[in-house]
């Protein structure tokens, strides 16, 4: 297995003899590797992962925030901590907060990641595309919860019903910024599923065909792709709305011939798909944690990889189960009402084979694994909630009730949250490179499981019992009292149980650092290939790409059956595992465009909302961060490409080993290809000197 | 596992006397979660033709989600309890079988739940329908939601005008099914009954069908459930079922015009009873928006019918009503007294004594809301959605409330 550099950008001459420069002016930030400018430059997937994942907690504290003060309001009846028209306000910024900035970014952490090292890539397959990505996120979350401070957020739900979200409605300037906020924040998302897609498709380790690929990196990918169908859809809703609020269109007012009906079925054909944008994630995340806990392979890998397939596929049929109310006619509610019950099959699949999984395993309660279960048995609750009400005629009482609520915070909550923090405490040690403590890990599980149950336990009740959501209080007569106070003290324990994290992080942390440890390559004797190389990852991902020869490659490395099918090791894990210290592997240079060409947006946006001279500067800054980003060179500086003398000794020595020339990885130097497909390898050889 | 339980009889009849005790609680756990008494929005204790049928549906459902929570958290717990890992066990001795997946049990369990749901699914298809007949007797009342109440009104002689306009609470003849026209005046709303039926909203623009049918004659408390802004939670309303004769003076009584007082020789004010000053006062500061019969939209008195555009905007290009509607549109008060409370079914019109039983009109609860609207309940007035605040002096609320308690 050779490393390859390729040692000329892509407009220097085949002889090497003439250097350009194009445009030298934009020279790229050296590849310095410490210091807080190199966290702004970076195109790191690792880094960017990394910085998702600190954004998203941030916004979690944001909108668990908000989740208190609705509790706070609601503890007791006819409360007024919280006037209606802040409560509006609030229950939509958790909302809209939750999804946006906190579900959905912390999965793309792990995606971001996880997903390169899953498949044997050094990066994503456009580095730069990805920083922007992120950047563009960040500043899309910034500018929407911006709102605060400029007349109040968004107080038409998360939802934001037509003609509600109308100017005539709600005349702060919240639902603009959920607008423009939630298009900025979409360009990211979309631009990160095309990332994310291509490089799947394309940078996968060599052998590691489609039913060889982790079950995580699967549903990612699944992920990936009803994000890249779905988010369009929400784009044009946008817009419309945009259009309505901003320039006066008509086309949700039904005065004018416009009709409220659009906005619902243009945001459920979103915001159906959405919601397995938000689990699939984690249940790819368990998929992996359970195997390795368990001691034993995921039961039926090809069952749970089509059962992902399918709940993306089925998730684009049942939209309209949001509208069973609405009075969409008895016929389309019939279809959508079947074809609801029915994605609760390839889910039924998933949750039965997790425990097929652990059937006749060796469990091993690691707080990963706590988490995991608690995925497997939280969700089951909401994905039963759920088929309560894919019977239509069941819905119209229940929807838009609190039992709607308990369904859907069991669903992602008790769902892909808890599957997200499992992943936290999986893959911390190989990420940062010390483990988090298990013992406050498992006090975190139990105290976040018991306030969860607490809080969205009682919810069921209350809503069959007729209280309705979005309500900013409710009467003594209704008999709502206990349930409500139960959900109270239950959402201050999850509160609890999110400070005992940060505080985990922090202790295991300065423990760490007062008495440094070497975390292993391994150390959950795990079966897919970030656990390969060291930990923390080096910058390179891996110093060779291994090349894969089944499902779980890494583990069959250190594992064989015998007659019976147990395990039997048959090799020491030292001896298999990538030793750090690697040098001369080329990385794509990290860049300042992605930051620059992001930063315009919200300006743009503050000046379609409040004065259109905003938008100038807003424009120039874009335009300068796509003139940056085209013109800037391909690599850094530093990157001495005239000279490889220092190298030459490593590449030759990382060579020497391989005796196969097909697998040869090269990476290209135009920074938005860290490596092309294996095949494509041998033509990029240009090791000249 | 069996061996030691076989074993270990007294082990059996704790499990035994346990699974016991845990049912008889869950048993009388539902029946209290089922208990309407004190939670009258409850879905559980259905009082109607169509909220029984939908609870006769959801029950089986409830009970198998129930029977399959069951069995996966028991399954859960017995194989985190039988697979734990033990003590003593050894890495690389004590390794389990390296089981990938047995292809048949997975597509059961594929199967076995599509069918499952698909008998179900012809339950779900079949209550589907029946929510959609129509009774050939049935009555029609037209339903409009706006910002934050609810207005019914009834065509007695299927004329197309309305002869009675109400507000907050319907009433329904009990044992006859109600045709619902639900439509809406500004942004979506959601009427629900839950005793009766489930939901249906108020979509601007469109027309919806719905239907009601009360077993027994009684009060339904009914709340909007589509988010509709600032007093979403305040807009609440009543269904009233009454037996086929109380049903019929109901009618004749609403469509009486409203009896105004009169002062035979108008020349001093101050002559005037308080009734005769509230009644002025709702001239000159009410009218614009809320309805009497018998007073017309020019302060005038009138036929006495119910003017169906009162106080609205017409469009010239196609007469009618102009969408939304913000403002000019408030409850008829004609017969505001035979209503048990007012604003969005908010706040008691009377004060009932524990011990007599006796219904006083609450006068505190009319002159608070006719001094600070807001204050009672969230609006925008300023934006034309709500009661406004008018400013008015002690002795003009006096006299209003005075009036207003003469609309019987």
């Amino acid at each position: 297995m050779a490393i390859i550099e390729a040692q000329r950008s892509p407009l220097a001459l085949e002889a090497g003899a003439v250097e350009v420069k194009p445009l030298g002016v934009f020279a790229r930030p050296t590849g310095a590797q410490t210091g807080w400018k190199s966290w702004l430059t970076s195109v790191d997937h690792k880094r960017i992962g990394i910085m998702y994942g600190i954004g998203s907690m941030f916004f979690f504290f944001i909108g668990g925030g908000e989740a208190l003060l609705i509790r706070l309001q609601l503890a007791r009846p006819n409360q007024k901590l919280l006037s209606a028209e802040l409560y509006n306000q609030v229950f939509t910024m958790h909302g809209v907060t939750m999804v946006f900035l906190v579900v959905m970014p912390m999965a793309a952490a792990f995606a971001n990641y996880l997903l390169p090292l899953q498949i044997g890539a050094r990066d994503v397959a456009f580095p730069r595309l990805n920083a922007f990505s992120f950047w563009c996120w960040l500043f899309g979350a910034l500018f929407f919860n911006s709102s605060w401070f400029l007349g109040g957020g968004a107080d038409g739900g998360w939802f934001n019903y037509a003609p509600n979200n109308g100017v005539l409605f709600s005349r702060s300037h919240g639902i603009d910024f959920y607008a423009i906020g939630l298009l900025i924040t979409g360009i990211a998302s979309l631009v990160s599923a095309v990332n994310l897609i291509v490089t799947v498709l394309n940078l996968r380790a060599p052998g590691l065909t489609w039913f060889k690929l982790p079950v995580f990196t699967w549903m990612t990918l699944v992920t990936q792709f009803l994000l890249l169908f779905a988010l369009p859809v929400i784009t044009v809703a946008l817009f419309l709305l945009m259009f309505d609020r901003l320039f006066g269109s008509n086309f949700f007012n039904a005065a004018n011939g416009g009709d409220p009906m659009l906005w619902q079925h243009l945001f459920w054909i979103f915001g159906h798909p959405e919601v397995y944008i938000m689990i699939l994630p984690s249940f790819g995340i368990v998929s992996e944690i359970i195997p390795v806990f368990s001691r034993k392979p995921l039961f039926g890998y090809p069952f749970m990889v089509v059962s992902g397939i399918a709940i993306g596929f089925m998730g684009w049929g049942v939209w309209a189960h949001h509208m069973f109310a609405s009075g969409i006619g008895p016929m389309s509610v019939m279809a959508f009402s079947l074809s609801t019950m029915f994605i609760a099959v390839p889910t039924g699949v998933k949750i039965l084979n997790w425990l097929a999984t652990m059937y006749g395993g060796k469990l091993k309660f690691s707080t990963p694994m706590l988490f995991s279960i608690g995925l497997v048995s939280m969700f089951t609750i909401g994905g039963l909630s759920g088929v309560t009400h894919a019977f239509a005629p069941a819905d119209t009482q229940q929807t838009d009730t609190y039992y709607i609520v308990a369904h859907f915070h069991y669903v992602l909550f008790g769902g892909a949250l808890l599957g997200l923090f499992g992943g936290f405490y999986f893959w911390w040690p190989k990420i940062f490179g010390y483990f988090l403590n298990e013992r406050w890990g498992k006090a975190h599980f139990w105290v976040t499981l018991i306030g969860f149950n607490l809080t969205f336990g009682p919810m069921h009740i209350l809503g069959l019992q007729g209280m309705s959501r979005r309500y900013f209080t409710y009467s003594p007569d209704q008999g709502f009292d206990f349930w409500n106070m139960v959900a109270t003290i239950g959402a201050f324990t999850i509160a609890v149980g999110l400070l005992m994290f940060m505080t985990n992080i922090w202790r295991s942390y300065r423990s760490f650092k007062k008495e440094p440890y070497e975390v292993p390559a391994d150390p959950w004797d795990a079966r897919s290939l970030e656990w390969m190389i060291p930990s923390p990852v080096p910058e390179y991902n891996f110093a060779e790409i291994p090349e894969i020869h089944e499902l779980d490659d890494f583990w069959h490395r250190k594992y064989g059956h015998d007659e019976q099918g147990r395990l039997v090791r048959i090799a020491k894990t030292e001896d298999i595992v990538q030793k750090p210290g690697a040098t001369g592997i080329h990385l794509p240079s990290p860049s300042y465009w992605p930051l620059v060409l992001s930063a315009g947006l919200p300006f743009i946006g503050y000046g379609l909302i409040f004065d259109y001279w905003w938008a100038v500067p807003g424009g120039l800054i874009t335009l300068a961060g796509f003139i940056g980003w085209i013109l800037e060179p391909s690599t850094d500086p530093e990157d001495h490409h005239g000279d490889h003398g220092d190298h030459h000794a490593d590449h030759d020595a990382i060579e020497a080993g391989d005796a196969q020339p097909a697998l040869v990885g090269a990476v290209v130097d135009d920074g938005d290809a860290a490596e092309l497909p294996a095949d494509d390898a041998p033509s990029q050889e240009a090791s000249g000197d | 596992m069996t061996d030691r339980l076989a074993k270990n009889p007294r082990l059996l009849r704790w499990i035994g006397f346990g699974t016991l005790v845990a049912m008889t609680l869950f048993v009388a756990g539902c029946g209290a979660l089922r208990d309407d008494k004190g939670r009258p929005l409850t879905t559980l204790n259905p009082k109607g033709v169509q909220s029984t049928r939908i609870n006769d549906l959801v029950t089986p459902v409830f009970i198998v989600a129930g029977i399959v929570f069951v069995l996966v958290e028991g399954g859960v717990l017995f194989m985190a309890f039988r697979f734990r890992r033990r003590k003593n066990d050894v890495d690389g001795v004590d390794e389990p079988v390296q089981v990938h997946g047995i292809p048949r049990l997975e597509w059961a369990w594929t199967i076995a739940p599509a069918i499952l749901l698909g008998v179900m699914a012809i339950f779900n298809v079949r209550t589907l329908w029946q929510l959609e007949e129509r009774d050939s007797n049935a009555i029609t009342v037209e339903v409009y939601g706006q910002q934050w109440w609810w207005e019914y009104r009834y065509d007695t002689n299927n004329d197309g005008k309305p002869d009675i306009i109400t507000a907050n609470q319907m009433v329904i003849p009990a044992g006859r099914q109600i045709n619902l026209v639900i439509r809406s005046n500004d942004v979506i709303h959601s009427f629900w009954i839950p005793a009766l039926n489930g939901k249906k909203d108020a979509v601007p623009g469109r027309t919806n069908n719905w239907s009601l049918q009360a077993a027994k004659p009684g009060l339904y408390q009914g709340t909007c459930t589509e988010f509709c802004g600032l007093s979403h939670a305040y807009m609440r309303m009543e269904v009233k079922a009454l037996t086929a004769a109380d049903y019929d003076t109901w009618l004749t009584e609403q469509q009486k015009p409203a009896e105004f007082p009169t002062d035979a020789t108008p020349k001093d004010p101050s002559d005037d009873s308080l009734e005769l000053t509230g009644y002025k006062t709702f001239q000159a500061q009410c009218a614009q928006c809320h309805q009497i019969n018998g007073l017309s939209y020019d302060k005038t008195l009138s036929d006495g019918k119910p003017d169906a555009n009162y106080g609205r905007e017409i469009d010239p290009a196609t007469g009618y009503p102009k969408m939304p509607l913000t403002s000019g549109n408030a409850p008829n008060l004609t017969h505001l007294m035979s209503r048990n409370k007012f604003a969005g079914n908010l706040l008691d019109l009377y004060t009932e004594d524990g011990n007599s039983g006796d219904r006083q009109v609450n006068t505190s609860n009319l002159g608070n809301w006719l001094r600070n609207p807001k204050g009672l309940k969230p609006m925008a007035p300023d934006e034309n959605r709500g009661m406004p605040t008018l400013n008015l002096t002690d002795d003009q609320i006096h006299s209003l409330v005075a009036f207003l308690e003469t609309l019987k």
